[in-house]
């Protein structure tokens, strides 16, 4: 086996058995409850992966439908509400209305140049949020729709106080996602994707219908966001409010892709584990260590969370100066990458 | 890229297990937002909680062992919201969840929040109480949504308590003072959250009840550059009063130099998420003075007698400040949680959460008072106050 | 009021509140015309902009100091320090990524946006009298009032119209006119557009596109630092969160009136603050909906006119 394999195979390993390890670990050391927002943070970004690293359209609008998938599927299981349809109909609802809600964004929008596109998807984000926040009878405004139930499997339900079988669970549901990422990548939609990414116009040319091919990334990569965000909200146990999904979520979600490397579903998992695992865990337990040794956060500059965007900030701008093409680049756009230096280099 | 990998997590791993700790503890935590503009507020909370834990001696004997009280003070918040965040307070109540030397979970300072951490802790049998949440759908029947509180109860069990009174006391007491300094319309403005919005209702209800006309009920965006198109409304109705629904993050300041600025002689009127420093410092002094009103359950800490003075006296002394107006409640919260856990006998959440339950007539810092069936303070004591010379200053009680 | 009255209040209003927009989206629409890029930085810029301000009138003795004083000052200041820091910023973040995928530049540039965030809450803890002495870093702030709130139509009058409406336009349109003037007539007007055009072929012709580039990341930023200096001195107010919906006004005006296009971001620019004004001013409850009729009404511009109200005809590449 080469160092890679080994690499690879012990990650594997350590996620696969990390519930049961964590059980010898005591309590300071255990980071295993931490982990579910990370695989749900990663199905988001393999769905935006679909849209801005396989196809080429800059969709800065993944939050607002997430919301649509957390509000849906709060809709039809939430008590509030007379469906209560239960925890796995209610995801497949929750996918089947983003998908719905990325063909309808995406009919009258996506014969529009890149930029106009990426705004499009920023406006429809402050939209979606204000028409929850103000759609009151069915969303509740700001207060969230709760409770949202969590999933039962076989008869055994889940709760918040046990993380284990939502591990398991999302393990699953993260591994069946990539699984249709690498088949799709692959297969003839993805080539076309591809294409079109490459040179619309030559696409087209070569008889390629751009613009079903276009919707069809659109609202796959929809779908994707929108179960992400059902399952974010069952594991919540709300939908959370509208103001949760903003543009700066869209851009986590973003950078989740481009930092491990736009069109690389490896990369997109790498993403997640930095990005979300920055959040969720480094900074937790820092401000946990500060907040023990007794720093208190009044002072604006002792709190670690008030470094977050700096930190987040400046890792972007050295990325895309020093690994354009994220951690783990998909193959084919870094050796684009590479070409694109050889042509002119004294750009840089 | 993947060789680089184990060192990072062994750092990780060291960082975790230095976050490690003994036992013989009992850990009290709280949950608030400590970013954004309520933190002058809340870092008074917290002050309070301090000196009740150091009152105490920083250890607590429950049923003849001897325990060391450690505090951990969580933010709620995040920079990019601005104030609490959901996900953040519901990470916080897990992680509370899953440390067994927690024992209780004081907060959270909003009702939004708290509505995002009752169910969990409650399911894991964590008593929770709250210094500053005044949703009443919290506790009571009838008042909120449908579905509260039950909602927040696994078996209808109580583990949530409150210290402070709730808003139905203080939009009625809110429309009450509005009706007695003569204004015959008022114009009600809400932030679109939980808490303002729910308020705004229950001042509309009461004005509505007493006789005076509501002009105009409507939301804004807390983060418009400026509210100039809606004074024009509000001047065009001729309302003699506004109150709004909202809280010193989410527009109370711009509102008021807005309001004032347009000439607009109506005064402006809000609930207790006014009373704290941030509304001078968002709105200037000019903007304030003589005409921002502002309900407040409890007095105010000039106004203290008793255990409440021996409170403000303490907090001075060690903190060289002046109590914001939560401050007391919150210290009220950790000494009743204090008392709780020594009635309690032993380190058991089910037991601290019965020992809270049967708390009858402590007689504490705001006076002799008892948690009733629903986790609710008995105590119904407001405030009316206003800004004088960049200060707020009592005008007179409310509700009595 | 009278309904003429409403109507002339919701266009002193909307202008005013919309040229400010305006003066910022040029910005946007000029460094989006030259070298294609978002610059999403753009509107945290004028908000560290705007804690200049507030620092500089804190140091010249807050609400006492004379605004005869402090407003050239601050015109002067402000601009100098946003063209600056937009130049390096250039320099540091976007210039090496000149020849990669736009994309790149993008992110980069999110990148930026979040440090100026992080930045202005950090300005916010400045232990200084403006800034509460510091406790308050992330709480909005009080700009101390230099100009007055006296109406200028007499306290009788049912109509709003203070200096800080004539303010805004007596620094607003000249500014647009020596800009549009600069453009078109100057030198390096003329090498703008030229490079906007096409880079290549100007650089063919012997134009430093570099510079070029260089000089309109100055102009931009320093254009953000007047609006920032009038933004505070009409709303008397900022906070770090400011810079997003401001910059996402301003882009969408850009963007609205064709991007690239100058007369079109200033058109943009009194349309949203217009159509904010209605919405909050005159429609019941319109306040809550403002910013989904906003984004709505650019969709639908752009999917019946893709390039915005006054752009070209799109120039794909062929």
């Amino acid at each position: 086996m080469t160092p890679r394999q080994i690499a690879a195979l012990s990650c594997g390993g350590l996620v696969l058995l990390l519930p049961v390890m964590e059980l010898l670990l005591p309590n300071g050391l255990k980071i295993g409850s931490l982990v579910p927002p990370i695989m749900i943070f990663a199905i988001i970004g393999l769905g935006l992966n679909i849209v801005v690293g396989f196809t080429g359209l800059l969709n800065l609008g993944s939050a607002a439908f997430m919301a649509i998938g957390a509000y849906a599927f709060s809709v039809v299981t939430c008590p509030v509400h007379p469906f209560q349809i239960g925890f796995w109909a209610g995801l497949v609802v929750a996918t089947a209305v983003g998908a719905l809600a990325g063909l309808v964004l995406g009919l009258p929008t996506l014969r529009l140049r890149g930029d106009y596109l990426a705004i499009v998807t920023l406006g429809f984000g402050e939209i979606v949020q204000d028409v929850l926040k103000n759609l009151d009878a069915i969303t509740k405004g700001t207060q969230g729709l709760n409770p949202v139930p969590a999933p039962t499997l076989a008869g055994y339900a889940f709760t918040s106080a046990n993380y284990a079988p939502w591990y398991y669970l999302l393990l699953a549901l993260l591994g069946g996602t990539v699984w249709l990422c690498a088949n799709l990548r692959r297969s003839r939609t993805g080539r076309t994707w591809v294409a079109v990414r490459e040179d619309e116009l030559a696409a087209r040319a070569c008889g390629i219908a751009v613009v079903r091919a276009k919707l069809l990334a659109f609202s796959l990569g929809a779908a994707l966001c929108a179960a992400g965000g059902a399952l974010w909200a069952s594991l919540h146990g709300t939908s959370i409010e509208p103001g949760f999904y903003d543009f700066q979520l869209s851009v986590v979600v973003l950078c989740i892709v481009i930092v491990g490397g736009l069109g690389s579903i490896p990369g997109v998992l790498l993403g997640a584990v930095i990005m979300i695992g920055f959040n969720s865990i480094v900074l937790t337990k820092l401000t946990d260590l500060l907040a023990r040794h007794g720093v208190s956060s009044t002072n604006v500059l002792a709190s670690p969370g008030n470094w977050k965007y700096l930190v987040f900030g400046l890792a972007l701008i050295l990325m895309m100066r020093y690994r354009p093409a994220g951690l783990l680049p998909a193959r084919e756009v870094r050796d684009e990458l590479r070409r694109a230096d050889g042509a002119t280099p004294e750009a840089a | 890229m993947l060789r680089r990998l184990p060192p990072a997590l062994a750092a990780l791993l060291l960082l975790a297990a230095s976050a490690g700790h003994a036992a013989e503890n009992i850990t009290l935590v709280s949950s608030l937002p400590r970013t954004g503009s309520a933190n002058v507020q809340t870092t008074s909370l917290v002050n309070g909680i301090r000196l009740a834990i150091a009152e105490a001696g920083g250890t607590i004997t429950v049923g003849g062992t001897a325990y060391t009280l450690t505090y951990l003070d969580w933010d709620d918040a995040s920079p990019e919201a601005g104030h609490w965040d959901p996900a953040v307070e519901i990470a916080n109540a897990n992680k509370a969840i899953n440390d067994p030397d927690v024992m209780v979970y004081i907060g959270t300072y909003n009702s939004g929040a708290a509505k995002v951490a009752m169910l969990p802790l409650n399911q894991a049998g964590l008593a929770m109480v709250s210094p500053a949440n005044t949703w009443p759908g919290l506790t009571k029947p009838g008042v909120g949504e449908a579905n509260e509180p039950e909602c927040y109860r696994d078996h209808g069990r109580v583990t949530y308590f409150r210290v402070v009174p709730a808003d139905d006391i203080q939009g009625q007491v809110g429309a009450q003072w509005a009706k007695e300094l003569g204004a015959a319309s008022v114009f009600v403005l809400h932030d679109r959250e939980l808490y303002g919005l729910g308020i705004a209702k229950m001042f509309r209800l009461n004005a509505e009840k007493l006789g005076v006309r509501v002009a105009g009920f409507e939301g804004i965006d807390g983060k418009a550059a400026n509210f100039r198109p809606l004074i024009n409304k509000i001047r065009q109705s001729g309302a003699q009063l506004v109150y709004f629904g909202g809280t010193t993050e989410t527009g109370a300041g711009q509102l008021a130099k807005d309001l004032f600025n347009a000439g607009v002689q109506a005064k402006l009127m809000g609930p207790d998420a006014f009373f704290n420093k941030a509304l001078m410092a968002g709105a200037g002094d000019k903007a304030l003075e003589e005409r921002v009103l502002v309900t407040f359950g409890g007095l105010p800490p000039e106004q203290q007698t008793g255990k409440g003075k021996a409170f403000v006296d303490a907090y001075r002394a060690a903190y060289h400040g002046e109590p914001e107006g939560y401050a007391i409640y919150a210290y009220e919260s950790a000494k009743v949680v204090l008392a709780a856990l020594a009635k309690a006998g032993k380190k058991d959440r089910a037991a601290v959460v019965a020992a809270l339950a049967g708390m009858k007539d402590y007689d504490g810092a705001l006076g002799t008072w008892s948690f009733d069936a629903n986790g609710d303070t008995t105590l119904m004591v407001m405030s009316g106050n206003t800004v004088r010379a960049g200060q707020f200053a009592f005008v007179k009680l409310l509700g009595k | 009021m009278s309904p003429t009255e409403v109507v002339l209040q919701l266009l002193v209003t909307g202008l005013s509140n919309g040229l400010i927009i305006a003066l910022i989206a040029l910005g946007y629409t000029m460094v989006y015309g030259i070298i294609e890029l978002i610059n999403f930085a753009h509107g945290d810029l004028m908000m560290l902009g705007c804690f200049l301000a507030l620092t500089l009138v804190g140091l010249c003795g807050g609400e006492a100091a004379s605004p005869w004083l402090v407003i050239p000052l601050l015109l002067l200041a402000v601009p100098a320090f946003c063209a600056g820091l937009n130049w390096t910023v250039d320099r540091l973040a976007y210039h090496p990524l000149r020849a990669a995928p736009k994309l790149t530049a993008l992110v980069s540039a999110i990148g930026v946006s979040f440090i100026f965030v992080n930045l202005g809450l950090f300005w916010g803890g400045l232990p200084m009298g403006v800034f509460a002495g510091g406790t308050q870093a992330a709480a909005q702030k009080d700009f101390p009032d230099l100009i007055g709130y006296r109406n200028l139509l007499g306290t009788q009058s049912g109509l709003q119209f203070t200096l800080k409406d004539v303010l805004v336009v007596a620094v607003t349109v000249p500014l647009m006119a020596s800009l549009t003037w600069f453009v078109r007539r100057t030198r390096l007007g003329t090498a703008m557009r030229a490079v906007a055009q096409d880079p290549l072929a100007a650089r063919l012709m012997g134009i430093d596109t570099d510079r070029v580039i260089s000089a309109t990341f100055l102009i931009g930023g320093a254009l953000a630092g007047v609006a920032s200096v009038v933004f505070v001195l009409a709303n008397n107010s900022l906070s770090f969160w400011m810079g997003y919906r401001n910059g996402m006004d301003a882009f969408t005006a850009a963007v609205l009136g064709g991007i690239g296009n100058l007369p079109g971001a200033v058109l943009g620019g009194i349309v949203i603050g217009l159509v904010r004004a209605t919405m909050e001013g005159v429609v019941p409850n319109g306040g809550v909906w403002s910013n989904a009729v906003v984004f709505g009404v650019l969709i639908l511009v752009l999917a019946f006119r893709p390039t915005g109200l006054l752009g070209s005809r799109a120039r794909e590449k062929v």
